[in-house]
């Protein structure tokens, strides 16, 4: 568990890292990398674990750190998606794996 | 016994619902504690500036890292830029070049005018136009080894054979020779099937002027007795008929007295210059 919280916090620096400096040149403006990686987390992730609202904390946390909004604005943002993404396959789409 | 077993599975349906009940509180006030938490955080982080100091320190940190990314990522970026607009940058490059003839095309035909221009200018200046019918014509080729040119205006413009053809300083070029419907030949005067009389201008010293290729003109049957000299301006006369008269022919440069014969002769220098010739006028209503 450690060892992922880890590798996490430390693949979202450099993928935050990669997305304000390097991928910057070839994406477009608006394409947030970070945050498709997070919904992305949330949706492969098993169904009884919780990890991808941690993901989704340290992804918007490192997102915040490196824009100039205001602190906090990316992490609601990020457990806003990681909640909703979780709350469809609840609702929809494990109930009729049932 | 059926009624034990009832009663311990009451019992254990009581617990359960009760630790559940706990639980779910419990669990509930654990989460909102979470939120507020991070609220409060975010306010203070917000309201203090600790999320600048926060924000310096990871700036700090990352920046070398940063920096290579950057250049990496701009390096690759302008090496696939090349790649994808290499084909839009030939087209555009292509339209420009296009584009570039075209006014070089323009920029020449405007000089061409601006010349013209100024040529008619000088024509009005000298009275050449109330003196003669004139058609500007433009030197458009000479024919290679002799004296000849090609000019732009032929049958259709009303250009005729024989007529003379003079420049902007009422000089002599020569006489069209060839007639076709768009262009015509120019004899030049210093053509070697080339003769006319000429004259001494203010001496009434008449000669022939014949032509000898090459640019080079020779005013002959000029009786020894009458003194000519280098300097001395040779025009057109009227005895032969073939040119009006007073048209400028050119200098005497050197005189010849040979001792056998009772003439001199003298090498005429034409008075134009045929490499800055681009436009004549044809004479058109002159009759012999």
């Amino acid at each position: 568990m450690k060892k992922k919280v880890i590798f996490s916090i430390l693949f979202f620096y450099f993928l935050v890292l990669l997305q304000t400096s390097f991928f910057v040149h070839f994406c477009p403006e608006h394409l947030n990398l970070t945050l498709i990686v997070i919904a992305l987390v949330n949706v492969f992730e098993d169904r009884k674990e919780n990890f991808g609202i941690f993901s989704a904390f340290i992804g918007g946390f490192f997102l915040d750190i490196f824009s100039e909004k205001t602190f906090g604005y990316y992490i609601f943002l990020s457990i806003c998606i990681s909640l909703f993404i979780k709350f469809i396959f609840k609702k929809y789409i494990y109930a009729f794996q049932k | 016994m059926r009624f034990l077993e009832a009663r311990q599975i009451e019992m254990f349906d009581k617990k359960t619902k009760k630790s559940f009940l706990v639980n779910g509180v419990g669990n509930l006030k654990f989460k909102a504690g979470i939120v507020i938490f991070i609220l409060i955080s975010f306010f203070i982080l917000n309201a203090t500036p600790f999320s600048k100091v926060l924000r310096g320190f990871f700036y700090s940190f990352s920046r070398p890292i940063q920096e290579k990314l950057w250049e990496k990522g701009k390096f690759i970026s302008d090496f696939f830029e090349t790649l994808v607009y290499a084909r839009r940058l030939k087209e555009e490059n292509e339209e420009l070049e296009s584009k570039n003839r075209e006014l070089i095309t323009k920029i020449a035909e405007l000089e061409d005018l601006r010349k013209e221009n100024k040529i008619l200018r000088r024509a009005l200046e000298l009275d050449l136009q109330e003196e003669f019918d004139l058609k500007i014509c433009r030197v458009i080729g000479r024919e290679i080894g002799a004296d000849y040119l090609i000019i732009d205006k032929g049958a259709v413009d009303g250009i005729s054979f024989g007529v003379p053809v003079i420049t902007q300083d009422k000089s002599l070029v020569g006489r069209i020779s060839e007639v076709y419907e768009t262009i015509s030949k120019v004899q030049l005067l210093t053509s070697k099937d080339s003769s006319f009389d000429v004259e001494i201008f203010e001496k009434e010293i008449y000669g022939l002027a014949k032509g000898k290729r090459d640019f080079k003109l020779l005013l002959d049957l000029v009786p020894k007795e009458k003194e000519l000299k280098e300097g001395d301006k040779v025009v057109t006369s009227a005895l032969g008929g073939n040119f009006p008269r007073g048209l400028l022919v050119g200098d005497v440069i050197h005189i010849d007295k040979p001792d056998l014969t009772s003439f001199q002769t003298a090498e005429i220098k034409p008075s134009f210059e045929l490499k800055e010739l681009s436009s004549v006028f044809v004479i058109i209503n002159f009759a012999k």
